[in-house]
């Protein structure tokens, strides 16, 4: 039997996790040791934006650890994340040389859509549970240390998330020093919280109804276990839980620790987390909510065995991606029809240069994401549309999407309509082959976006065929097309420079 | 809890040193009990004589220690230091004038009769006697004696710990000095010497020194010579927040351990006024702590004297621990673990299967880790040899060696050494916690993945003890448990505790709550009107919170059966309060180790084991572990043992309302002895072996196994 053994190892801000799975196709994924180690490195990060020498050289220590206990178990692949406590340390590249020279292993920075991204995986692996949350409008809570991540869900499909910068350990930095002027701590970081979320409601919540909630939190599966009689049951009743976390107000973390079991050592951030909770799920007009037990670790796992044809994930992540990107697009005022055009013309060119541009399904996605998008720059100004399209991509989360990924978005759209920039002057942002995707895809939509420069929709069908370096676009229609083809021949040029195929499109009037 | 409050006054509770004093009182018993084979009553009243030492090394020092800094809080029984103190000193020394009635009165005269001459003072040698001691003492004792004389030019010397000595009041020159010279322990104490024909005769290695005590002070004149014996305070306290390196702060203190206050001093009875004078001046001995002795000081030399050849028929047949059906058969140790949970009984059964299991772990091309605590290890262990090999042949070895297991450390920094040389990674227990936790856990990488085999057990690893203590132990591979296992060995490590224990309950985090719990659940159910019983099986009882439990459980009706071998601070009788509770205290040839405890549960009983006993130590201040045994099968073989161990006629003290321990009245009973019991139903137990030459039918070998 084909199995791996995984290790995932989750650099927090609060503690430093590994979680050893196995993993086959038989047998699915099964964790078979968990270590943690706590290590504030978000007490530094949070509080002085660097982490000190001295975490750094226990963090140094504790993979070192890790890795021998790697070897125990002969693990056959590793991947190491770090998230808000390391990606917001102005020293992170300093941090990553050392713990490459020092413990030999590598850590990827997650950016926070990465790492929110690799937590939903895990959510919509437990497949039956999922399946049946998402079938109401549903939101997902993810309570992290640093930062508080909230998606919602619509019709099955993920269509929005924000990032609240305001997580347990954060809040924890934010009111230090206020334990002699309050009696009420917990109460005091409620109400922090509630106006954190207040803006957050208004803007993105206020005509939507949500059913459901689920929340990754670590605390609250024992809360729930507590409240449902032990019994290891995940989900409770809004009206259950808001009795259940108002029934630790006032009390000390030590006494809450002992009715949870939950050892003190760990319980430090118990207070803070209940306030979250409570604040969150208080402010939400839900039914029901669902807090499973999963990490970090447990993502890094799927998302391996899913890359790795272990699994299969029962849920179309491409999709959610997709209905986010046109909820930006409804959210700017795109012209919805031109862009549903332009993207199945790129589509359209995309396929028929398959054997050409060496790209595959993902940058696929990039395209389309960037069809869809290409015009939301014009909400904000007509005269620097493709610079306002450029940065409301890059500062919009897209669940699902890494940082380069959406860098290479934004800049697909933004050069959609700008003259394409030597690699120099996009080297700060982006990597030479990242630079290459850039320039094939802002090709492709260059053509796609010319195909429908009137906004009128003239053509039905469109073939494609490659032939000895020439590509024949073929546009059925029955309208003059001359602008968009007369047009486009800069763009045209920009395409064969890019693919080195030459261009050919042809009208075919048929009625 | 307002009516828990008044089952904390110290009425309802017995101080545990004189609870303690009491349990040896029930091993002098056996030394006393004509029923019993001679020899055995030999080793029984060295036991206590070994067990007094021990007593006063650790409980009265640190009680003196705390005399000493005026610490003045009344124990459990409302009873402040001084006042212990002076209440064990009377019983300890009522306790030595039995030892040494038995000794004398009733020992040595059925010696003799049985063909043991025991001379007990050189005066009574005859010319021939006098004539081979004197040789033996030129040839084998003089070159080895270190003879010190003590004057204002050389000081008084330093006296071992424990060490017998031979003071000497010398005189030159109308002078009278002291002198002084430790009976070597290098060699035997008891010296065979000839006598009549037919008999064996013994003489102690003291008395051949004093008869030739001259022969050291060649110049003096020898007034008088008397043994005496000194007890030092070696309680080992370690302040581990302030050891930067454990390991050298332990070595630090076993030296210093020799320099102890001087707690006890043993003299013989008729000693010279003098001489007595002298040594408590210079040992700074109080009158209260001197005792006179009329024997030989001492007598854990018994324990030698029940090894000397012959004699076979004055002991108790040799108790030769039966295989564990379980084991037998071809195939490894790993797929009988899987074929079904091994529980083991020693030393009824081998301990064989424990050594195997680490190993066959060694050796297991399979495997990829072995980890263990280890608390005791005898000498020359085989566990550790075989986790030495297992770290040469590339398993990930974790060895967590207790370094402040008493009066072992020594011995265990030898081993965490030699396990550290070989590749093991060894953690040398945690700070502030003493890991008397007994728990390996092999990880074994197969066909369908990891797969953990984990031994949980009462007992210490030690092939040695496991011949002598009555423990138990679990073989097993189940997944819940080989989780719980590695998440132990995680925190024992240094890493935080996982979110959640799926079957095992770890001291100090959550096995007193655990414990309170499971009383207060029986206490509900005996309110509700359900079947409601505590069984529990330890060998200290001396918790104050679980007994108030208990009480409290009592008065709600749960009946409470406890099999408590030594200390035990719950008092029985008191109306209201205790009426349903029994104790019973079993000493018997083997040494009662295990801890069993039964919990009726309204019908479904639960059954637990571990290594914790009901003291504070051992639930606050110790990794312990307390692991359910849930196979029905397991289960009813341990309600068995409970059930046996409850109906034991014989080797069962009683304790009484009045505080003192008695055996039953054996009128109407059936004679049970459990320990003789198990030994005989572990060896019927035993498949009766295929003789493969005579069968006449062949029987092909199964198939290897493979992985």
């Amino acid at each position: 039997m084909k199995m791996t053994t995984f290790a995932a190892i989750d650099i927090g801000a609060y503690e430093i996790v590994m979680k050893i799975f196995e993993i086959s196709a038989k047998n699915g994924m099964k964790e078979i040791d968990c270590i943690r180690q706590r290590t504030e490195l978000g007490a530094d990060t949070y509080a002085f934006g660097y982490i000190s020498y001295d975490k750094i050289e226990s963090l140094c220590r504790i993979l070192t650890e890790f890795r021998t206990i790697m070897e125990g178990y002969r693990v056959d692949v590793y991947r190491a994340c770090g998230k808000s406590a390391l990606r917001e340390t102005s020293n992170i590249l300093l941090i990553l040389e050392q713990i490459k020279s020092k413990t030999g292993l590598h850590v990827d920075i997650l950016s926070n859509s990465e790492h929110r991204f690799i937590k939903y995986k895990s959510i919509a692996f437990q497949e039956t549970e999922f399946l049946k949350m998402i079938e109401k409008p549903t939101a997902i809570a993810d309570v992290g240390e640093g930062s508080l991540q909230i998606s919602l869900f619509n019709k099955e499909c993920l269509v929005t998330t924000q990032n609240i910068r305001m997580g347990t350990m954060r809040l924890r930095e934010k009111l230090s020093g206020m334990e002699e002027k309050t009696s009420d701590l917990s109460g005091m970081a409620e109400e922090l919280m509630s106006s954190e979320l207040f803006n957050f409601r208004k803007l993105f919540l206020k005509d939507k109804e949500i059913k459901n909630l689920i929340v990754l939190g670590s605390f609250l599966p024992k809360i729930i276990k507590k409240a449902n009689n032990g019994e290891p049951s995940f989900y409770l009743s809004k009206d259950a839980l808001m009795a259940e976390l108002e029934s630790y107000r006032r009390k000390d973390p030590e006494s809450i620790a002992e009715e949870l079991e939950i050892s003190p050592d760990v319980s430090e951030l118990l207070n803070q987390s209940i306030a979250v909770y409570r604040s969150l799920i208080g402010g939400m007009d839900v039914e029901e909510i669902w807090a499973p037990s999963l990490s970090l670790c447990e993502g890094l796992a799927y998302e391996y065995a899913e890359q790795n044809h272990y699994l299969k994930n029962p849920h179309n992540f491409e999709n959610d991606i997709l209905a986010a990107g046109k909820n930006i697009a409804k959210r700017y005022m795109c012209n919805t029809k031109h862009a549903e055009v332009v993207e199945n013309f790129a589509m359209i060119l995309f396929d028929g240069l398959k054997g050409v541009h060496d790209m595959g399904k993902r940058e696929r996605l990039l395209l389309r994401l960037a069809a869809q998008l290409h015009s939301c720059g014009k909400y904000i100004s007509m005269s620097y549309s493709a610079e306002c399209t450029y940065n409301i991509i890059a500062s919009t989360e897209i669940i699902g999407l890494s940082h380069t990924e959406r860098e290479i978005v934004a800049n697909v759209a933004k050069y959609n309509t700008m003259e394409f920039p030597d690699y120099k002057e996009l080297a700060a942002n982006l990597q030479s082959a990242d630079y290459l995707t850039v320039a094939k895809l802002t090709a492709i939509l260059r053509i796609a976006n010319e195909m429908d420069k009137g906004h009128r929709q003239k053509f039905k069908s469109v073939k494609t065929v490659l032939k000895k370096d020439v590509l024949t676009v073929t546009i059925n229609s029955a309208q003059n097309m001359t602008l968009e083809i007369g047009m486009m021949d800069d763009k045209r040029k920009f395409f064969e420079n890019v693919f080195g195929v030459k261009l050919l499109i042809k009208q075919k009037i048929k009625q | 809890m307002e009516e828990y409050k008044g089952l904390l006054s110290p009425e309802y509770y017995y101080n545990r040193e004189l609870s303690w004093l009491l349990f040896n009182d029930r091993i002098l018993n056996e030394a006393r009990d004509r029923t019993i084979p001679l020899f055995e009553r030999l080793k029984f009243l060295s036991i206590t004589a070994s067990n007094l030492d021990e007593f006063f090394m650790i409980r009265v020092a640190s009680l003196k220690d705390m005399v000493n800094v005026k610490y003045n809080k009344p124990d459990i029984a409302g009873m402040r230091p001084q006042e212990q103190l002076a209440a064990i000193n009377e019983k300890a020394k009522e306790m030595v004038t039995a030892q040494y009635n038995t000794y004398n009165r009733s020992l040595l005269p059925a010696l003799r009769a049985a063909g043991l001459n025991v001379v007990t003072s050189h005066k009574n040698l005859t010319k021939e006697q006098k004539h081979f001691v004197d040789q033996y003492f030129l040839e084998v004792v003089y070159p080895v004696l270190t003879p010190m004389a003590v004057d204002s030019s050389r000081p008084f010397p330093l006296i071992r710990n424990k060490s017998l000595n031979i003071g000497a009041v010398i005189t030159k020159d109308k002078e009278t000095q002291m002198a002084t010279v430790q009976v070597p322990s290098v060699l035997e104490r008891i010296v065979e010497i000839p006598g009549e024909k037919n008999v064996v005769t013994v003489i102690l290695l003291e008395e051949i020194i004093m008869r030739n005590i001259q022969q050291l002070f060649l110049n003096y004149k020898i007034e008088c010579a008397y043994p005496y014996r000194i007890m030092r305070n070696a309680d080992l306290t370690i302040d581990e927040d302030e050891a930067a390196d454990l390991l050298k702060e332990i070595q630090k203190q076993i030296k210093k351990r020799q320099w102890g206050e001087v707690i006890r001093l043993e003299v013989a009875e008729d000693m010279d006024k003098r001489m007595l004078k002298w040594l408590r001046r210079e040992l700074s001995v109080r009158e209260e702590d001197i005792f006179r002795i009329s024997g030989p000081l001492d007598l854990t030399f018994l324990m030698k004297m029940y090894g000397l050849p012959g004699f076979e028929e004055l002991k108790a047949e040799k108790n030769k621990p039966a295989p564990v059906p379980e084991m037998q058969g071809e195939g490894d140790i790993f797929s009988k673990i899987r074929k079904q949970d091994i529980l083991l009984h020693h030393p009824y059964q081998s301990f064989d299967p424990v050594v195997d299991f680490v190993r066959e772990a060694a050796r297991d091309a399979q495997v990829m880790a072995i980890k263990q605590t280890l608390y005791r290890v005898s000498g020359n262990s085989p566990i550790i040899a075989a986790l030495a090999l297992a770290a040469e042949n590339g398993k990930q070895v974790t060895v967590l060696v207790e370094l402040k297991a008493r009066f072992d450390e020594e011995n265990n920094i030898v081993w965490a050494k030699m396990l550290e040389k070989a590749g093991c990674h060894v953690i040398y227990g945690l700070v502030g916690l003493k890991t008397h936790s007994k728990i390996t856990l092999v990880v074994r990488r197969e066909e369908d993945g990891i797969r953990r085999y984990v031994h949980l057990g009462t007992g210490n690893y030690n092939d040695s003890t496991a011949k002598l203590y009555t423990d138990m132990g679990l073989l097993t591979c189940s997944e819940a448990i080989g989780e719980d296992a590695t998440a132990v060995f995680n925190m024992i490590s240094g890493y935080s505790e996982p979110p959640s224990w799926n079957k095992l309950y770890l001291a100090p985090l959550w096995l007193r709550e655990r414990f309170v719990k499971l009383i207060r659940r029986e206490a509900k159910n005996a309110k509700e009107g359900k079947e409601a019983k505590i069984i529990a099986k330890m060998n200290s009882l001396c918790d104050r919170e679980i007994i108030s439990e208990l009480y409290a459980a009592s008065a709600a009706g749960v009946k409470i059966e406890l099999i408590v071998r030594g200390i035990c601070c719950l008092k029985v009788g008191i109306p209201g309060v205790s009426d349903n509770i029994s104790v019973r205290s079993i000493v018997g040839n083997f040494l009662e180790h295990s801890r069993i405890f039964y919990f009726e549960n309204g019908g479904a009983p639960k059954v637990y084991m571990g290594s914790a006993d009901w003291m504070p130590r051992n639930l606050d201040k110790r990794v312990e572990i307390l692991f359910p045994v849930e196979d029905k099968r397991l289960k009813n073989e341990v309600i068995h043992i409970l059930d046996i161990l409850l109906a034991d006629t014989l080797k069962a003290h009683i304790l009484q309302p009045d505080g003192s321990y008695a055996k039953q009245d054996l009128r109407g009973k059936t004679r049970l002895c459990a320990q003789e019991y198990f030994v005989k139903e572990a060896q019927e137990r035993v498949p009766a072996d295929r003789n493969p030459i005579r069968d006449r039918v062949f029987v092909p070998e199964e198939p290897v196994e493979l992985q």
